[in-house]
């Protein structure tokens, strides 16, 4: 019994890590730019195919084309930003038209990655993608495992640049108030573009993370924008903190769901976490109110 | 520097600055093209005598539908200014609603729609209590959410067929006039949907609607009671929804969380409203015709659902991106919207 | 005198809106307190935004010592010189005293340099350097100014620009700013600042501007201005003097 507690316990901090990695780059861009891009888990998706196609045609083990990935995703990024959403912004106030455009784009990604590789399931399938550590009674897949420790490795090198570079106060002034970041001599445009860049990228860095734990497909990203969002209002939208913390504790909890009542309500405990948060504290645990236009 | 300038001038200048802020009144409307409208619709179905026309009916019937359920949207997210991403929840539950007592009682959902319409908007309320109170992003989020939750719940629930769904019995009717009493049903819906859009666009309940829009705090603070204006805004846009949803389920003879669960159908209510021009009354219907239009033309051309996601996308991107205000506001803000879709 | 700063004609709104700013002109003098005093809505703070560069003007032209700077980001501004206190003073509430001063020299990229101007500045604002290590959004509203004041120091400009510097603070607070003002003036700086408190600003400038519905209606010496009959009667209020 014990054992098994424990096991749960160490695959849903496994999990709760490449959640927090996901999470990331959306509570990045949110508290710098006050986009809700709801195209972030599409983005993961594609990086998701990237690593997968790398490993089908090179071999490539994903978690070296991680960074490949990232560098892929990082340029899509710049791209969207420049063609879509640099105006928007500029303006960093929420407004309900720009989580349209995010949508609209979620929307054109779905469709293209469909129209190119159909939505069948796939999974990238490393050596180490069906072993597994065996402690005693403890279980622990070696996939999830790397993929938990990989995320933490990415996210604590994100936490680095945020706090001990110059670029990264750059990003955390434009973040607390972006006005006064420009009064002292910070471009916005160009800590925002950049901004945008690192946080898709991170996203492309997931996804060659996800594509060898879950299988996945292009219409899957719609589930991920609520299972997401639902780790990031509960942390405190915005704040990278409290988007890992969010990450880990839905995650585990999620981990017993599935365990006792399948996988069907492991899902569903982000959903209605969701509900409860936003009902309860919807500046979640470490935010202060959302600002609005 | 003006120091000539006396004491007069600098109070008549501003008198005159803020005369010029004061913009010019109200122009009178076009009820006749409306009404015309139906009635050429009404006769639409004679073209039937000759036979063949089914597909004609059928593209008529389905944009109706989703003139009806870009309105009815348009009461919440362009009124109120609550972005529901997940209203499709609400076509869903009429769908089902109605389509569940056709199956086990053989009434037409023709006879049941209403009250379809009349669960969806309880189920409207409820949630409504709940979401809004949430704001801006989060209420988007919500709704997603939400969608989610009746996708998993739709899909597993065994008494109304997981998954796969149940086929519901069909009218005994010759093909040639099959159509007609769908038709007409949906003509009704979104004949009923439109003239209560236009009646809360112009009642005192639609200024409150548009006060919190703008302003939620303002409206609040000038005695609006917010959430009840809200709540309301929320059930009676999922209502006709609803009714939609009753109607298109037997029309199609079956019901699966896959036809009406689809993110596809969601974005297609806020695309209608955004392209013809969110919180106008004639907007959603132009933006309904408009999109269902170029979607046969781009299903010719492209086929898979895909493209027609990916078009979508794109249409979406390019609307929010250079006609925010959309084809009726557009139009309207350059003085050249044709008087017979002035109906704000 | 050369003029430091000038404003020629600048019209500049938001987004699609009316212009607030319809033809506005301003001189500044190097060395001078300059205020500049209107009615609620007379386009004073837009004014400020337009020659930080946060709200780019729609036409017209802005010179800093004859060269034209509205087409600058605001950034690039700084960088020209003009630092700015917007109304809401602007800080990073969630870091301490010591980051916002960091922030403040964001633009000084050599540590040593940037260590020296912020002891610099530490020394003309003793309670600032008691408070090093506290987060700015839990300070009062007098250190708050105090700390928004300081933070444009660093950069050592040649023009402070202040929106309602006084607002909201106490009558000795105000006081204390004012005379901290004086110092930076003594001291070669030009202070440019935007008063609603309009007898307290005039007393304590050498130039002063009327802004009325986005125009400049009068400028000149700020005892003139606090004279000046027709001023008097519309902005002041008669009881004032």
């Amino acid at each position: 019994m014990l054992s098994s507690i424990l096991q749960v316990l160490i695959l849903g901090l496994a999990l709760g890590g490449v959640y927090a990695l996901m999470a990331s780059g959306l509570t990045l861009i949110f508290g710098v730019m006050r986009i809700v891009n709801l195209a972030h888990p599409i983005m993961i998706i594609a990086g998701a195919f990237v690593a997968y196609w790398l490993f089908r045609l090179y071999g490539l083990d994903p978690i070296l084309a991680m960074p490949i990935a990232a560098a892929v995703l990082f340029v899509i990024g710049i791209v969207l930003y420049k063609l879509i959403f640099e105006k928007e912004a500029a303006n960093a106030k929420y407004s309900e038209m720009t989580v349209l455009l995010t949508f609209a784009v979620a929307l054109c990604a779905d469709g293209l990655l469909g129209a190119l590789f159909s939505n069948t399931q796939r999974v990238t399938t490393p050596a180490y993608g069906t072993d597994a550590f065996i402690f005693g009674t403890i279980f622990i897949p070696k996939g999830q495992a790397y993929a938990g420790a990989i995320s933490l490795l990415v996210i604590g090198t994100l936490l680095a640049f945020l706090n001990f570079t110059r670029f990264g106060a750059a990003i955390r002034a434009t973040t607390q108030n972006r006005a006064a970041a420009q009064l002292m001599g910070v471009n916005v445009g160009r800590v925002s573009l950049i901004t945008f860049g690192i946080g898709i990228a991170l996203a492309g860095a997931a996804g060659a993370l996800v594509s060898f734990i879950f299988s996945f497909f292009p219409a899957k990203h719609w589930e991920w924008i609520a299972i997401l969002m639902s780790l990031v209002v509960l942390g405190g939208m915005g704040k990278l903190m409290g988007a890992i913390l969010g990450a880990f504790l839905l995650s585990v909890i999620a981990a017993f769901v599935g365990t006792y009542f399948g996988s069907t309500w492991s899902t569903m405990t982000f959903f209605l976490a969701l509900f409860v948060i936003l009902l309860v504290r919807p500046q979640g645990l470490l935010g202060d109110k959302i600002e609005e236009a | 520097m003006a120091t000539e300038l006396g004491v007069s001038d600098v109070l008549k200048a501003r008198k005159d600055y803020n005369a010029a802020l004061a913009s010019a009144g109200r122009r009178e409307r076009a009820t006749w093209f409306p009404l015309a409208l139906l009635i050429l619709l009404t006769l639409l179905p004679a073209l039937q005598i000759t036979g063949g026309h089914n597909y004609t009916l059928h593209l008529m019937l389905y944009a109706m539908m989703y003139a009806a359920m870009a309105s009815s949207w348009n009461i919440l997210g362009g009124y109120t200014g609550y972005i529901s991403l997940g209203h499709n929840v609400f076509f869903c539950i009429g769908g089902y609603f109605s389509g569940m007592i056709l199956a086990y009682f053989g009434v037409t959902s023709l006879l049941t729609a209403p009250f379809a319409g009349l669960a969806a908007a309880i189920v409207g309320f409820a949630v409504g209590l709940i979401t809004l109170k949430m704001r801006g992003p989060t209420f988007i989020i919500s709704s997603i959410a939400l969608l989610m939750v009746a996708r998993i719940l739709f899909d597993h629930w065994q008494f109304v067929g997981g998954s796969n769904g149940v086929a519901l019995p069909q009218m005994d009717i010759p093909a040639q006039w099959a159509k007609l009493p769908y038709y007409y049903g949906m003509m009704i819906v979104c004949a009923l949907t439109v003239w209560a859009s236009y009646r809360i666009k112009h009642s005192k309940f639609g200024l409150g609607l548009r006060a919190i829009s703008q302003d939620e705090v303002k409206a609040e603070s000038a005695g609006i009671d917010t959430r009840f204006y809200k709540v309301l805004a929320f059930a009676i846009s999922a209502f006709f929804v609803g009714m939609a949803g009753a109607i298109w389920g037997e029309y199609i003879t079956y019901l699966r969380p896959n036809i009406f669960l689809i993110i596809l159908v969601a974005a297609n209510m806020v695309l209608m409203c955004i392209l013809g021009g969110k919180g106008t009354v004639a907007g959603p219907i132009v933006g309904a015709v408009v999109l269902i239009a170029f979607n046969e033309f781009s299903v010719t051309f492209f086929g898979s659902s895909e493209i027609n996601l990916l078009i979508t996308g794109l249409v979406m991107v390019l609307a929010l991106k250079f006609f925010p205000a959309g084809i009726v506001g557009t139009l309207a803000k350059k003085g050249r919207l044709p008087r017979v879709l002035d109906w704000d | 005198m050369p003029e430091l700063l000038e404003v020629r004609n600048a019209v500049a709104g938001y987004g699609s809106g009316p212009a607030i700013l319809n033809g506005a002109d301003l001189d500044v003098a190097p060395g001078e307190i300059q205020c500049i005093i209107g009615p609620n809505g007379a386009g004073k703070s837009t004014l400020m935004k337009a020659i930080t560069g946060l709200l780019p003007i729609r036409s017209g032209e802005i010179r800093l010592m004859g060269e034209r700077i509205d087409r600058l980001r605001p950034d690039q501004i700084l960088k020209k010189g003009i630092a700015f206190v917007p109304q809401e003073r602007a800080l990073f509430p969630k870091m301490t005293v010591r980051e916002n001063l960091r922030m403040g020299g964001y633009t000084i990229r050599d540590e040593a340099e940037l260590k020296r101007h912020i002891d610099d500045v530490l020394d003309r604002f003793p309670i600032l350097r008691e408070r090093a290590g506290q987060h700015a959004g839990t300070m009062s509203g007098g250190q708050q100014q105090m700390l928004a004041m300081a933070r444009t120091l660093i950069v050592r400009p040649k023009i402070v620009m202040l929106d309602e510097p006084s607002l909201g603070l106490a009558p000795m607070i105000v006081q204390q700013m004012f005379d901290i003002m004086r110092q930076l003036r003594d001291s070669g700086m030009t202070v440019l600042l935007v008063e609603q408190n309009a007898v307290v600003g005039l007393k304590n400038a050498d130039r002063g501007t009327v802004l009325d519905l986005g125009r400049t209606l009068f400028s000149g010496p700020a005892e003139d201005i606090l004279k000046d009959p027709r001023v008097r009667e519309l902005y002041l209020g008669k009881a004032a003097a």
